[in-house]
């Protein structure tokens, strides 16, 4: 499910608990991140970043000699990257102040193993989507970078034909692809394309749907890459490469 | 304070009341004081009948006054004399005249008597045939005005002035009162307040000062018990939320760890059948411990008010349609498909509510399906709103209408065609409180947190929970919330 250059990727994990580091260090490996380091201070943190310069921080919040939140900032005046907290405080405040400090994600203690490894890919997808613009569907390719949908010509003589994306497809199809696999639903697409008071686009929606069928089916009225779930929302049919 | 006044308007009322009746008691004693004290006639109609009685005697030039009359005269210790019409002089005259009277009379005489007294005897006279008859009172009788005279004005006005003495008296009764009572009524008034604010769980100061001081302590007194025991109670309720929190805090990292190195384990291909499916076993189990502790906290905390709610108006269809999309994304085997049942016409339902909580309420009862159905079940969720025109109201029964309360509702209903409850079951779930909130045995009360969240939170939004039977045999729980429209 994760493309290799995410695997890649420079992980930094910083948790006072040595038995919970081994576990998401184990974790990350079994599913192909190569590039761990861990740390059990916020000492040893910052002096891993300057040396490891991490492209993704896991942090907990509390540390045996400060907190998370305090060494987010210190880590972000080194380089900027994202970040996302690993912790046992679930409060909404802690959230909202994790967030508010500018973490990426926030995940409260006990997680299930699978939890973790989509976050930390969804966290990496978006931030690191420039280096990978392209993603693979079973007919097409779209180019997120370009605003392009590209076909492979019918007659197969290796073309690619060129279909630009509209503003709101491209918003729609970018929501659709950041949770590929799963269901986005109605709300959450209009509020992709719309903004905050989606209110009465359902049917805007699914004219919008149809054109960005038309560009990336091979057979619009068989969709097989961005499926309909009645009453609910889409689903996009991402191709692992 | 409406009290205050009433008080000030019934007295003045009692004191108007008992004036007037005051009034006319004295006036009724008056006139009872008086018949007693003159028993006979009054000396004007005893004279005008001495007048009319007096005869001339047979032939004669004298004078007799018959029996009755002269009887009257003796019993008064009156005198009587008759003045001629032509000589003025005195041609008759009883014994007992005093020697002093003069037997001869002026015009002016005669007007000065008539108006007052003849040699200090209170005089009265009266017409005869031939004269003026003239009874003369002891002096010590009677007392007489000798200028009775009123400006005809005043006498035709008589009944404006006396309403207008009665409203200036009426009005100066109403200033005396004030100003002998302003200071008890201002010393009572900050006294009534207080007592006013104290249900409302106020700090209540009132200034120990002036007539009621004492009253004034006793209430701020009463004020900062009661303050000191909400104060109690609320840092007690706080430290239990706060121990809930602390607990499920300390329970989360071990926990991680269990369901960490479990949830890799399942995935090791290694591992047999029957060892797998212990993993499994375990990895349930502990994701169910970490559903738990996190109900119990947020149970905690909604039921001891320390939950930050942040409401705002959302759509309670978007919200219901993301749990459901959240557990369709998440069901792995496929054993609980839920079936997406509303309208798609109906594409908004405002309310006002905390879009995390109230998805959350939804999660729980799309969860509680699934837990309480092992085996597998389908789940149907559906957002209505009652009292639209062209929806019929979703009601299966008269008592449901009941408990759907306004008409207009947004209904968002969870149910399923699993095993479901016995009327028994159902009827002990909505009548027995929850053990968190019971302070009696905690035996009988299992029945799990979820429930009672999804309680909760409708309960904080305005609205309610319902329970029943579904139509598809297993149990269906409706949120109700009121619609808000902005």
């Amino acid at each position: 499910m994760i493309p290799n250059y995410l695997k890649n990727k420079r992980i930094l994990l910083v948790d006072d608990e040595p038995e919970l580091r081994d576990m998401v260090t184990s974790i990350l490996s079994e599913e192909g991140f190569l590039n761990l380091r861990a740390a059990g201070s916020v000492r040893d943190a910052v002096c891993a970043a300057r040396e490891f310069h991490p492209e993704l921080a896991v942090l907990d919040v509390m540390l045996p000699d400060g907190d998370g939140f305090s060494l987010m900032e210190q880590l972000k005046n080194i380089s900027d990257y994202p970040i996302l907290f690993l912790t046992a405080r679930g409060e909404d405040e802690d959230k909202f102040m994790g967030f508010g400090l500018g973490a990426d994600d926030y995940l409260v203690k006990p997680f299930l193993p699978k939890e973790l490894v989509f976050r930390i890919a969804a966290i990496l997808r978006r931030t690191y989507k420039d280096e990978n613009p392209l993603v693979q569907l079973k007919h097409c390719e779209i180019d997120f970078e370009r605003a392009e949908v590209l076909r492979r010509n019918q007659s197969g003589a290796g073309q690619c034909e060129r279909f630009p994306l509209t503003a709101k497809e491209y918003a729609i199809l970018l929501a659709l692809c950041r949770n590929a696999g799963r269901i986005v639903t109605i709300d959450a697409l209009c509020e992709a394309a719309w903004g905050d008071n989606p209110y009465g686009y359902e049917n805007s929606l699914m004219a919008h749907i149809r054109r960005i069928r038309e560009k990336i089916e091979a057979y619009p009225s068989k969709p097989e890459s961005l499926i309909t779930v009645k009453g609910l929302g889409y689903k996009l049919i991402v191709q692992t490469i | 304070m409406k009290s205050i006044p009433k008080l000030i308007r019934r007295f003045l009322a009692i004191l108007m009341l008992s004036i007037i009746l005051l009034f006319f008691l004295n006036i009724a004693v008056l006139i009872a004081l008086n018949l007693q004290r003159t028993p006979g006639a009054s000396p004007w109609t005893t004279a005008a009948e001495t007048g009319a009685a007096l005869q001339k005697e047979d032939g004669g030039s004298g004078y007799f006054l018959p029996e009755d009359a002269a009887l009257s005269l003796a019993r008064e210790n009156a005198w009587g004399i008759l003045i001629d019409n032509h000589t003025r002089q005195v041609v008759w005259h009883t014994d007992n005249m005093p020697d002093e009277i003069p037997l001869e009379y002026s015009l002016a005489d005669i007007a000065s008597l008539t108006r007052g007294y003849l040699m200090d005897y209170p005089a009265f006279p009266g017409e005869s045939e031939d004269g003026l008859v003239v009874l003369g009172y002891p002096k010590d009788r009677y007392w007489k005005h000798l200028y009775p005279c009123w400006d005809y004005d005043f006498i035709a006005n008589l009944p404006k002035y006396a309403l207008n003495v009665l409203l200036v008296n009426g009005g100066l009764i109403f200033l005396i009162y004030f100003a002998a009572n302003f200071k008890l009524l201002r010393s009572v008034k900050p006294i009534a307040e207080g007592i006013q604010k104290l249900p409302t769980k106020e700090p209540v100061f009132v200034k120990e000062k002036g007539l009621l001081s004492e009253l004034a302590a006793n209430i701020n007194q009463t004020s900062r018990i009661l303050e000191s025991q909400n104060y109690q109670l609320r840092k007690k309720d706080g430290a239990r939320a706060n121990w809930i929190a602390g607990v499920s805090h300390d329970i989360r990292t071990p926990l991680s760890m269990v369901m960490g190195y479990a949830g890799q384990l399942e995935d090791n291909p290694r591992l047999t059948e029957d060892e797998r499916r212990k993993v499994t076993v375990i990895l349930r189990q502990s994701t169910r411990m970490r559903n738990l502790i996190n109900d119990l906290n947020l149970a905690s905390k909604l039921e001891y008010e320390m939950q930050p709610i942040h409401k705002a108006q959302e759509n309670a269809v978007a919200i219901a349609r993301q749990a459901a999309v959240d557990f369709i994304n998440m069901d792995v085997d496929g054993k609980h498909p839920i079936e997406w049942n509303t309208e798609p016409e109906f594409a908004v339902c405002p309310v006002c509510a905390d879009k995390d909580l109230l998805k959350r309420a939804v999660s729980n009862l799309i969860q509680n399906s699934i837990s309480h159905n092992a085996g597998g079940c389908s789940i149907y969720v559906s957002v209505t709103e009652t009292g639209r025109e062209d929806t019929p109201p979703p009601t299966d029964s008269p008592a449901d209408t009941e408990r759907m309360g306004s008409p207009h509702n947004c209904v968002i209903r969870v149910e399923d065609d699993g095993s479901g409850m016995s009327p028994e079951e159902l009827q002990r779930l909505n009548d027995t409180p929850h053990y968190m909130m019971c302070d009696g045995s905690t035996k009988e009360q299992r029945h799990g947190l979820g429930l009672l969240i999804v309680r909760q939170v409708a309960a904080s939004h305005g609205g309610s929970m319902a329970i029943r039977q579904s139509i598809y045999g297993g149990l269906c729980v409706d949120i109700l919330l009121p619609v808000y429209y902005g």
